[in-house]
């Protein structure tokens, strides 16, 4: 059994956790560094250790400091969050090697996820569908029948490559020719190599993700997808769940997909297979393991705890829940707050004069902010995460529109004026975006 | 009717002022018929409130784990070697053995004063400066987190 935790992170994912141990009549320990001496996570613990400077590298990312505090504190198990240590394979394995339980799934596991071939590998063996490619190497010689086998449109990479250069979309047999020998010189010229690989393209891909939690002994669940295509430079701004574009019978059918691959893996804690989706199809991008920022708004449509189910899990009492007592609800839409300017993003730190959550029937606030905190500047700007919950996506979306405008937060700027702009647009109201959506979206706001 | 007014206005002014002058008061508001009036001392402070709501705690601050004995003019003292990291800090080399230092103990620069245990590890603290011990701070085996002041060397 857990009897005392210690949270190894900060802002709203510490008080996060921190509710969850309480519900579970466990003993909390807050670490933080000398800049979050007065957060909120710091304040309501049962207990705090000051484990460094400002800087992550030495507070929120020192195992040293972390491990040390668990010997004084006695804390049985670490919970890591999300970020920071949360997918740090040697963390997990120091605290086994120290007898301190690491609330999330072996090392082993975390490793192979860490890693983006072993990943991919690993996810194909499992049964997750992956982005069709060429095994290795493309020639001019054999393109053309890796194409065909792939399909239409393609994208051809260099195998040495990154930041776009070798790399040339063809749509069609008539441009393979020249997408190709065009990828090879641009990338003999940018990485001194000519070698590419053939994948299949996606134009306007959704992102969608599943979740999944796992019992370490080969029981596992799924708790359906969350739609996170609203992005901007791949943050996560507006995640919903369920996704406007799947239906019932798609949902099930790759929800049972991961549950079953997380059995085969023997998985043991929460995770998200997070997927491309263009054209009814799926294909693997990678797994994360461990919760998600945006794990609320599946809490918000099943009811079921995740922090509770991973503190189980990690405690070997096993899962609470069997797929067959899963049901879905309504629907949920999350915003991410961000201390940014809401039209060129710019970090607003500083301090919070006035703060009034807003509240009401289905609408929860997970943040650390109050009035006259301070945000310190040495972290991320995410201050706090807005989650409505409506019988449906209608509802959903008119409950967002009266709670974002009783949201009040005051001496910072903050995303808040980009949501209430958001929820007027039509294309959002149908559900009706991709992954480049906000990005377009946003670029023709600042033309115009 | 105007004039009658103002003429009691003046005078119950003046009449208040004085008051509040003699009696040291930083305020005086009477009522009479229809009319009130309100005398107070300018610049004085009249927040009934203070003006910025203390933030909504349920819970009291936490027990920081070692931190609670530790007094609050040595915390800010510049001359307070403060624990460079979490461990338990003993003030000797072995159970029972002489202690490192003593309160009236000169040191050199270098010199251990005290260890602290961090993951199985006996990790010395060396003296930041040479000088005399005023303030041993913690006690044997006590729990220290980051930036905790340990001894003052003066």
């Amino acid at each position: 059994m857990i009897s005392k935790v210690l949270i190894a992170n900060r802002g709203e994912i510490a008080l996060r956790v921190l509710r969850a141990c309480k519900e579970l009549g466990i003993a909390t320990v807050a670490v933080h560094s000398t800049a979050d001496a007065d957060a909120m996570h710091v304040r309501l613990a049962d207990e705090s250790v000051c484990i460094g400077p400002p800087p992550s590298r030495e507070s929120y990312l020192n195992i040293h400091q972390i491990v040390a505090a668990c010997e004084i504190t006695g804390a049985d198990a670490v919970h890591p969050g999300y970020g920071f240590l949360s997918e740090n394979a040697k963390f997990a394995e120091i605290l086994d090697a120290h007898g301190i339980t690491f609330i999330g799934p072996t090392a082993e596991h975390i490793r192979i996820m860490g890693d983006k071939i072993t990943a991919k590998q690993t996810a194909q063996e499992l049964g997750i569908p992956v982005v069709p490619g060429s095994d290795g190497e493309v020639k001019p010689e054999n393109a053309l029948e890796v194409a065909r086998k792939i399909g239409f449109p393609v994208l051809i990479k260099a195998t040495a490559g990154g930041g776009g250069r070798g790399m040339k979309v063809a749509k069609t047999e008539a441009d393979l020719d020249e997408a190709v020998s065009t990828a090879r010189s641009e990338a003999l010229a940018a990485f001194g190599n000519d070698a590419v690989y053939m994948e299949k393209y996606l134009g306007k891909p959704r992102h969608i993700e599943i979740q999944v939690v796992g019992d370490g002994m080969g029981n596992a669940v799924h708790l359906g997808e969350r739609d996170c295509s609203l992005q901007r430079r791949h943050q996560k701004v507006w995640e919903e769940a369920n996704s406007p574009a799947l239906n019932v019978e798609q949902r099930m059918k790759i929800g049972q997909i991961c549950a079953d691959a997380m059995k085969k893996l023997k998985y043991r804690g929460a995770g998200t297979v997070e997927f491309l989706y263009e054209n009814g199809e799926f294909y693997f991008i990678e797994m994360n393991t461990r919760l998600q920022v945006e794990h609320p708004i599946t809490e918000a449509i099943t009811g079921i705890d995740l922090v509770h189910e991973q503190i189980r899990v990690a405690s070997g009492a096993g899962l609470s829940v069997r797929q067959e007592d899963i049901v879905f609800s309504g629907h949920a839409i999350e915003c991410r707050i961000n201390a940014e300017d809401p039209r060129t993003f710019v970090p607003s730190p500083g301090t919070i004069t006035h703060f009034h959550a807003p509240g009401g029937l289905g609408v929860r606030v997970d943040s650390g902010a109050y009035q006259g905190y301070r945000i310190p500047p040495y972290y991320d700007s995410l201050i706090g995460k807005l989650i409505v919950h409506g019988r449906n996506r209608v509802e959903c979306m008119m409950r967002l529109r009266r709670v974002l405008d009783e949201f009040v937060i005051d001496g910072i700027k903050t995303t808040l004026p980009l949501f209430q702009d958001l929820i007027g647009n039509q294309d959002i109201a149908n559900g009706d975006y991709d992954i480049h959506w906000l990005e377009d979206y946003l670029a023709n706001k600042t033309d115009a | 009717m105007a004039d009658k007014k103002q003429g009691i206005d003046q005078a119950l002014i003046r009449d208040l002022a004085n008051i509040l002058n003699e009696t040291d008061l930083t305020e005086i508001e009477v009522e009479q018929d229809d009319l009130r009036i309100r005398v107070s001392r300018a610049g004085t402070p009249q927040y009934v409130q203070a003006p910025i709501a203390a933030p909504a705690l349920a819970a009291a601050a936490p027990a920081a784990v070692a931190t609670a004995a530790t007094p609050a003019d040595a915390r800010s003292n510049k001359n307070a070697v403060t624990a460079p990291m979490v461990g338990t800090a003993y003030l000797s080399p072995a159970p029972g053995a002489r202690p490192f230092i003593e309160v009236g103990s000169q040191v050199k620069e270098g010199q251990t004063i005290l260890i602290i245990e961090a993951m199985k590890t006996m990790n010395q603290i060396p003296a930041p400066r040479s000088g005399k011990v005023t303030e041993i701070l913690v006690s044997d085996a006590s729990p220290v987190e980051y930036g905790e002041p340990l001894i003052v060397i003066e």
